[in-house]
């Protein structure tokens, strides 16, 4: 089949939207582990809370609601989790935070099952981000193109805070060195419980922008953990370069793997993530060389 | 090094005779979850035996599982070949594929480790979902299980069956044990407290880590041809991340880094999801909050506690040569 | 109370007296987690509607015992076993997946257990892998959609492109329709499969079809991915151009509501839509709603029916796994989707097929009936087994 300059282009904003969105989901996740050395298994489900708790909120006072209230909401989540559980773990060692984090999964899962039901949800899109949008010569999903332009925002506006202010060089010092920072005089306490609720926050923000475009269920947590984690394994952990490119890499492999080679589609980004892995056995952009 | 103390002895007898008193004396549905429990432990002994003695945290099992399922029911009712040397080829099969994964992975670590070995199992999942060689979604059924009738044992039989498993769980411990106490399981554990020095040592590290690998996918690969003749069908869910996922639960539940921990582990696991899901339908819930419970408790598993409390006690009492050493830390510093 | 329920019934073992007012034990097998869990809620409600409202019809009453397969086929089967092996149950009814259906179908078979699917929709099942003691109830794939490619030719539709999940149901249901639709006359110019529950943006494959140069586009999507298909479809602005046509489960009553706006005007055929014009839906409809203040799903009236089969089958004086099973196979009453039989011969239903447009109705989104398309027998496919014996 042959497909003119349009289709392309289509198929490259369709990557990048979806690029954008993992970018969302695997910040938060990578700079808690770059941080606090946490794997946070629970991150996806902080992902489908923000979808519910948007469901919920824009049944009340519409999208807008949703989309400023539900990542407090899941912020707020975190701060139980940190206070009740991540703090006492931090000193436990990876496998007791597999668990109990696995242990989060289960519960949180049963949780919205309670909580909302089994029947899907759904958000409509906000009228000011209906229909269509012309660009690049072609017409491309107005709510769409918002995504994009949030997960560049997003992006921009992180790396302004790590890059540029106080206590971005305060995050970049914890990631190189805890102890050595906590020597110099910060607080890294305080540091991983802002970082820790901010990553939580942007989770749900994640699950509040793809709830519109996908249907709300409960296992749409335990769905986007595995391409998140493909995200910032191949991108490297911890630091916000990685995570960038690893959303890009896979929004790209799995949007045109999906239309040249869709026999392959599903198994293309596992073995690229293996081939990374043989190549660079940490990832392309590790914060720490 | 794995040794065996008082207290581990103790637990061994307990747990066997726990389960030869419940093959000869359970009903129905009792001998299928003795059967479920004996496959899982043998699953969760080879994914000790690299998580536990050589800090390869694996998130493949799950899918070696499958693949030695698939490899068996393919060679037993595609292939023609009698179950015996079906069983020996899925075995040989699996092995190879995990020394390959074991190969390739040797130089990632912690978490890199884990996501190498989820996307070698995604692989295998998706393609086996895909295949329409493998049944695809709708699985391969009409698998047969090993004919004992020479020496006189009918093992479509579940009693049979069941000790059938139980005997080859006895025999893949007692395997375990040689392989941890050989050299090469020394090697392995000297390579997951220092990998530097081991190398220094002259000692080929990848080797080391892709022998044992294969070695426990072996073993996961036996599990895997006693799942299918288990259950007599299989489908790609076998090989999902989840069930790898649940096996790493269940070790560290256990105790890992200690085999003796990881089935009890098996039992406690499935003893639960059967008890709450018979209560309710979201067993998830229930079974989310004791494995929390049980990690705030601060202790290497169930069996880590039990050993950290009880251990010093009956040592005192029972005996005094064999000194255990503290449970090891794996991946301390991944 | 479910424990009360299995400890009483540990003593309950003889089974062979005559007694008239011996309660036939039954056993649901269905998903109450997992991602089919409001299926297996739907299958039951309606099933136990049925027992509740025909139950008076027949001398014999009814015991329930519901067990969750967490829609894994290897869970299912334990079920099965323990069901058939340690409750003795007289007879089997749900089975959503059509991965469990395989994995208890040699159980069932060899143990001589009737069994009544009430959704698992593959072809296989009632073809070459066919039971006597296997009664279909809900559906096949290819009988949802083979009418729809007549008709869809008919209505002037000449090039689709084709799209449905990576797995057998997703292939036999796309399969069904482009069988009599290439033999109406028309062209498939596209035809693609995605990765089952992994695909969630079906943006990449939505820019092929509309490149395609196709009429429209004929799907097969169920469940969560369903509402994300049709609302991309929508977001993408192809319903104008590029109508969008399908089997009935992209649109059912039971996720419509979260797919909004975007279903409307979306045309698929299906086995059931709660708008059918007739006494029986009525009441059927009347009674579900009172009970669960939702319209009924397909998946509400398959259990329904479910119910209502085996209550008809122990009407004739079955009340063992023998005689259930061979009275199940000549059911055949007027039900909520019209005249509803069992074809001996392959022990699938034969119901008439509706192509319903989905439109905005006073509350909420409602189904239009275009057209009821007749009830054909399946196709024997393979299936041998023996004659009913009267």
């Amino acid at each position: 089949m042959a497909h003119d300059l349009g289709f392309w282009t289509l198929q490259a904003l369709n990557a990048l939207q979806l690029s954008m969105l993992l970018f969302l989901l695997s910040i938060g996740l990578t700079v808690i582990f770059g941080l606090m050395h946490f794997v946070n298994l629970a991150h996806g489900s902080l992902y489908a809370l923000g979808a519910y708790f948007a469901a919920s909120l824009a049944a009340i006072g519409g999208y807008w609601m949703g989309f400023f209230l539900a990542p407090v909401a899941v912020a707020g989540v975190g701060i139980l989790l940190y206070s009740g559980l991540i703090k006492r773990m931090r000193k436990s060692g990876p496998m007791a935070q597999v668990l109990v984090t696995f242990g989060l999964i289960f519960a949180l899962l049963d949780l919205t099952r309670i909580f909302w039901g089994d029947l899907a949800l759904a958000i409509e899109v906000p009228a000011l981000l209906d229909g269509r949008t012309a660009i690049l010569g072609i017409e491309y999903p107005t709510y769409r193109i918002f995504i994009i332009a949030l997960g560049l925002f997003i992006f921009g506006a992180l790396a302004f805070v790590l890059g540029r202010t106080q206590i971005g060089a305060m995050i970049r010092a914890g990631v190189d060195n805890d102890a050595m920072a906590a020597c110099l005089g910060i607080n890294v306490e305080r540091l991983f419980f802002i970082v820790f609720c901010v990553g939580c926050a942007l989770a749900g923000l994640a699950g509040v922008v793809a709830a519109p475009l996908l249907s709300v269920t409960p296992d749409m947590g335990l769905q986007i953990l595995i391409p998140t984690l493909i995200v910032i394994v191949i991108g490297g952990l911890g630091s916000l370069k990685g995570a960038v490119t690893g959303s890009l890499i896979y929004g790209f492999v799995q949007t045109f793997g999906a239309v040249l080679a869709p026999q392959l589609a599903s198994v293309l980004i596992y073995a690229l993530l293996a081939a990374v892995l043989v190549i660079k056995p940490v990832g392309l952009f590790p914060a720490k060389g | 090094m794995f040794r065996h103390n008082a207290l581990r002895y103790t637990v061994l007898v307990l747990l066997a005779s726990g389960a030869l008193f419940q093959a000869f004396t359970a009903e129905y549905f009792g001998l299928e979850i003795l059967t479920e429990i004996l496959i899982l432990a043998i699953l969760v002994l080879a994914l000790d035996i690299v998580a536990g003695f050589g800090g390869m945290v694996s998130l493949c099992h799950g899918a070696l599982m499958g693949v030695g399922a698939y490899a068996y029911a393919l060679f037993s009712t595609k292939a023609g070949v009698a179950p015996p040397v079906a069983m020996g080829g899925a075995v040989a099969v699996t092995g190879a594929a995990a020394w390959v994964i074991g190969a390739i992975g040797s130089r990632s670590h912690g978490i890199y480790f884990i996501m190498a070995t989820l996307a070698f199992g995604q692989m295998a999942y998706s393609y086996v979902f895909q295949s329409p060689v493998f049944g695809g979604d709708d699985g391969l059924g009409g698998i047969s299980r090993l004919d004992l009738s020479l020496v006189g044992i009918d093992l479509t039989d579940s009693r049979s069956f069941a000790l059938f498993c139980l005997a080859i769980l006895g025999a893949v411990y007692g395997a375990s044990v040689l392989i941890l106490r050989s050299g090469l399981g020394r090697s392995l554990t000297g390579v997951m407290h220092n990998e530097q020095r081991m190398r220094a040592l002259g000692l080929t590290v990848w080797r080391v880590k892709a022998d044992v690998f294969g070695l426990s996918g072996m073993i996961a690969g036996l599990a895997g041809t006693l799942a299918a003749q288990h259950i007599m069908y299989i489908s790609p869910g076998l090989l999902s991340w989840t069930v790898s996922g649940e096996a790493l639960v269940v070790v560290i539940l256990g105790g890992l880094g200690t085999l003796v921990g990881p089935l009890v582990g098996a039992v406690a696991f499935v003893v639960l999801k059967h008890e709450v899901s018979a209560l309710t339908s979201y067993w998830h819930l229930v079974v989310g909050v004791i494995l929390i419970g049980v990690v705030m408790s601060r202790a290497n598993g169930i069996f880590g506690w039990v050993e950290s409390h009880s251990g010093a006690w009956i040592e005192r009492r029972l005996s005094d040569a064999t000194r255990d050493p503290e449970p090891e830390e794996a991946v301390s510093d991944a | 109370m479910k424990r009360a329920i299995l400890a009483a019934l540990g003593l309950a073992t003889s089974f062979a007296l005559p007694a008239a007012a011996e309660d036939i034990k039954v056993g649901l097998l269905l998903p109450y987690s997992g991602v089919y869990a409001a299926l297996g809620n739907d299958i039951e409600a309606g099933f136990n509607l049925a027992i509740e409202q025909f139950g008076g019809e027949t001398e014999v009453g009814f015991e329930v015992l519901t067990e969750d397969t967490e829609v894994k086929p290897p869970v299912a089967l334990g079920k099965a076993k323990k069901l058939i092996l340690q409750e003795k149950v007289d007879v089997i009814a749900g089975i959503v997946s059509s991965g469990v259906l395989g994995a208890v179908r040699d159980m069932v078979h060899g143990a001589g257990v009737p069994l009544i699917v009430a959704n698992a929709g593959n072809d296989n099942a009632t073809g070459a892998a066919c039971s006597p003691f296997i009664t279909r109830m809900s559906f096949s794939s290819g009988q949802v959609n083979r009418p729809m490619g007549r008709w869809l030719f008919d209505q002037g539709v000449k090039k689709v492109f084709t799209l449905a999940p990576d797995y057998a149901g997703g292939r036999q249901m796309i399969g069904g329709f482009t069988e009599t639709f290439t033999a109406a006359g028309g062209e498939i110019v596209g035809q693609e499969f995605t990765p089952f529950q992994k695909t969630q943006d079906f943006g990449p494959y939505l820019a092929q079809a509309k490149a395609s140069g196709a009429d429209a586009v004929y799907v097969f999507y169920a469940g969560g991915e369903a509402i994300s298909f049709v609302k991309q479809y929508d977001s993408f602005g192809l319903k104008g151009a590029l109508p969008l046509y399908g089997s009935g489960f992209l649109t059912s009553p039971l996720y419509v509501n979260a797919e909004g706006p975007a279903a409307e005007g979306v045309i698929t055929a299906l086995h059931y839509v709660p708008t059918i014009d007739s006494e029986a839906n009525a009441t059927f409809v009347e009674a579900f709603q009172e009970l669960t203040g939702r319209m009924p799903s397909e998946f509400a009236v398959q259990g329904y029916d479910a119910g209502r089969a085996l209550i008809e089958a122990t009407k004739t004086g079955a009340k063992d796994r023998k005689s259930l099973a061979n009275a199940l196979r000549q059911v055949s009453f007027d039900g909520p989707r019209g005249e509803t039989s069992i074809d001996p011969s392959t022990n699938n239903i034969v119901q008439p097929i509706y192509v319903y447009e989905t439109v905005a109705g006073e509350s909420g989104l409602t189904q239009k009936v275009l057209a009821q398309l007749p009830a054909e027998k399946d196709p024997v496919n393979g299936c041998e087994m023996a004659p009913v014996s009267n």
